[in-house]
């Protein structure tokens, strides 16, 4: 038997083995959701396993699952934005502050909360590519910046009474039981991995993100990829504002930054899954509704909340490390 | 004999059962009336009570200072307090401050040690500052003659840390009784609520223990179904969910008590996902004008509030009484008053911190104060 007739015999099941364990990394955590599901399904036959209550969560958590989604573009291209969270609230408290004090109509301020977000984005842009400060250091200043600005706006108070038809459109609305919210984030979702996945600018978005240097090489326009990531990320969090606005019927101006980890979280647990060693958008959507089912099944048990946040961190870090064991342990790509 | 004897005892039990049920309906009215009698006087448009004696307050205050510490002057409830106390000062020749912070217990040792240098006679921890934070200082402040009090804080349940000279607690324990009296009246005595509910506060433990109490005292037929710590930090990201999750575990659930009312903007759109607003009952503390607004709106049914000029006359009261050596009061003496779709409208349109509830204390205040002379 000659050394050429054996390879092909040995490389196929090789090869076949690769490939299950690639799918079994790719659908790790989707599983682990599913095994989730049937185990709080059997304890709480009658109130959790109930389309509503997935109606309902699917919904809540919309806000969160927009944020998620925002932090990916910057992430792929390389640069971190710690100022979602806070662009958040600055976009929400723009329409109390328009719309129920100012009497502003609410299509002219969902507009100007989306501009503003764009100016977030740019002006991180700005500080972070022109003056080669870290991304880090930037956007937790313009965060500390906005949380003032903010406060400033609202005086520190909750601004209730926001016009209906945007909470009718986020969550009064439903299709299959389920509030508009949830669509909108999925909307985004499809988006983003049609931009990621078959758009030119996704593949450069990536290069950039994992050599610049490379990209630069290569003719890309490194600083306006990055500049685009940014502002892209500063308008979908100024997007998840709005969810969050039609969501609660009100504008909190404390609450927002609480969604950043969270969202960090959920970013870097999806990028276990589905395609792993990458952002990808629907890793995040599937990352945020795997730990918003675990919060939602333990609050039905009457479990103390505390034992949420051990949940959150425990599955983020056992994902990840689970992915890297299958992966061999290899040098991650992502931080 | 054996069937016989059984006979007798399955009569005897139907006996028994037969007559507690009428005793426990009774029990059942009585609670009902008397959550009824108790809550009327909340009702009511607050009157002045005097703290104490007339005293010419002048004498104790004129040419002293006061700094103001709040817990957070982000806190517009603590602001408002403090706003109102830098305008009652010039009345009596008091200079009132505010030590204006974001929440940090550094920002409070700098505080305490500006009136320690500033040459100030009472140090006012407003709501929320724990005096063992900033042990030292408040030791370094006694030494040098600075009277360090706690107001608008504790319940007078809970003891008075050692630390501080006085101490201005409020009754929350009473607000806990007026949740679950309202509670019962509003559910014809079948009450079954979630209260959600932050630990790490500590008036928390009074307020809740008044919940408890008065449900055992006033309603056979009520229960508390189930109580979510939320800690503050996390009131956005985790109430909203365990809310909704109580709610449909418990399709039961008729009554969720958010206890300090800045909760109540999850809890509302928890009830609207889930399809139980208007069937699940809220009611709260604090009287904070957007939940004043919830209630105009139809979202909340219910806020317990105090005139925030109210709390800063009569912690001006008790302070000053100290300073003269006079007895303080055992609490901080403003009243509690319910809102609800009857009344809101006076707390006007968009509500405000001071409106619907009079101004019987003003010249009650002047009085006793003798400024009217």
């Amino acid at each position: 038997m000659s050394m050429d007739g054996s390879t092909p015999i040995t490389a196929a099941p090789l090869r076949r083995r690769w490939l299950t364990l690639q799918l079994a990394e790719r659908l790790a955590l989707p599983a682990v959701w599913a095994v989730l599901i049937i185990g709080f399904g059997i304890v709480l036959p009658d109130s959790f396993l109930t389309w509503g209550n997935f109606a309902i969560l699917f919904a809540s958590y919309a806000p969160g699952a927009v944020l998620s989604l925002a932090i990916i573009v910057p992430l792929t291209a390389g640069d971190f934005d710690l100022s979602v969270g806070a662009t958040l609230t600055l976009s929400s408290c723009i329409i109390g502050v328009l719309n129920v004090w100012g009497g502003v109509p609410i299509g002219l301020t969902l507009i100007v909360a989306i501009a503003a977000g764009a100016v977030v984005g740019a002006v991180n842009a700005f500080f972070i590519i022109f003056f080669r400060i870290p991304s880090l250091v930037v956007t937790l200043g313009t965060t500390s910046l906005m949380t003032g600005i903010v406060q400033l706006m609202t005086d520190s108070s909750t601004i209730g009474g926001i016009a209906p038809s945007l909470v009718d459109a986020v969550v009064g609305l439903r299709l299959f039981g389920v509030p508009l919210a949830f669509y909108y984030a999925l909307a985004l979702a499809v988006v983003l991995f049609y931009v990621f996945e078959y758009v030119p600018l996704g593949r450069r978005l990536l290069f950039v993100g994992r050599g610049r240097e490379v990209a630069r090489l290569n003719g890309i326009a490194v600083a306006r990829v990055r500049a685009g990531a940014l502002i892209a990320s500063g308008v979908l969090s100024a997007g998840a504002g709005i969810v969050y606005a039609g969501v609660l019927g009100s504008a909190d101006p404390s609450s927002g930054l609480n969604f950043l980890l969270p969202a960090f979280a959920a970013a870097f647990l999806g990028a276990t899954t589905i395609v792993p060693g990458r952002f990808n958008p629907w890793g995040a959507i599937v990352a945020t509704y795997f730990l918003a089912t675990g919060i939602t099944g333990l609050s039905m048990l009457g479990i103390p909340l505390w034992v949420t946040n051990v949940f959150n961190g425990g599955a983020l870090i056992l994902a990840v490390t689970v992915s890297q064991l299958t992966r061999g342990r290899e040098a991650s790509d992502i931080g | 004999m054996f069937r016989t004897g059984l006979l007798t005892l399955v009569l005897a039990g139907g006996l028994l059962a037969g007559a507690g049920a009428p005793a426990r309906a009774d029990a059942a009215a009585d609670g009902l009336a008397a959550a009824k009698a108790k809550l009327d006087a909340y009702r009511a448009k607050p009157v002045f009570n005097a703290p104490g004696p007339a005293f010419d307050i002048k004498s104790c205050s004129a040419g002293k200072k006061q700094l103001s510490i709040p817990n957070s002057s982000q806190n517009p409830f603590l602001k408002g307090i403090i706003d109102r106390e830098i305008k009652v000062g010039p009345m009596i020749g008091l200079k009132v401050e505010e030590w204006q912070n974001q929440g940090q217990p550094s920002q409070w040792v700098q505080g305490v040690e500006y009136a320690i240098r500033g040459k100030f006679s009472v140090i006012d921890l407003i709501s929320g500052i724990d005096p063992k934070t900033i042990a030292p200082q408040i030791a370094e402040a006694k030494k040098a003659g600075v009277r360090t009090m706690t107001s608008h804080f504790y319940d007078p349940s809970q003891p008075r840390s050692a630390l501080t000279t006085s101490d201005l607690p409020v009754s929350f324990n009473t607000i806990g009784k007026i949740l679950a009296d309202w509670s019962i009246v509003n559910t014809g005595g079948k009450a079954h609520i979630v209260v959600v509910k932050t630990d790490e506060v500590p008036p928390t433990g009074p307020l809740v223990d008044g919940i408890r109490s008065e449900i055992a005292a006033n309603c056979p037929n009520c229960k508390i179904v189930q109580e979510i710590n939320v800690g503050i930090v996390e009131w956005a990201t985790k109430i909203q969910a365990s809310v909704q999750s109580a709610v449909q575990a418990h399709p039961d659930v008729n009554v969720v008590l958010p206890i300090y009312d800045s909760m109540a903007q999850f809890v509302v759109p928890a009830l609207t996902l889930t399809g139980k607003t208007g069937k699940v009952k809220v009611a709260t503390f604090n009287g904070t004008p957007f939940v004043l607004d919830f209630i105009r709106d139809g979202k909340v049914d219910m806020d317990i509030g105090e005139s925030l000029d109210w709390i800063a006359y009569a912690t001006i009261d008790g302070h000053m009484r100290d300073l003269c050596g006079l007895k303080q009061p055992a609490e901080i003496n403003v009243p509690f008053y319910i809102f609800d779709k009857s009344n809101v409208a006076d707390a006007g349109t968009p509500a405000g911190y001071d409106k619907g509830y009079g101004d019987a204390y003003v010249t009650g205040f002047r009085k006793l104060w003798m400024l009217d002379k």
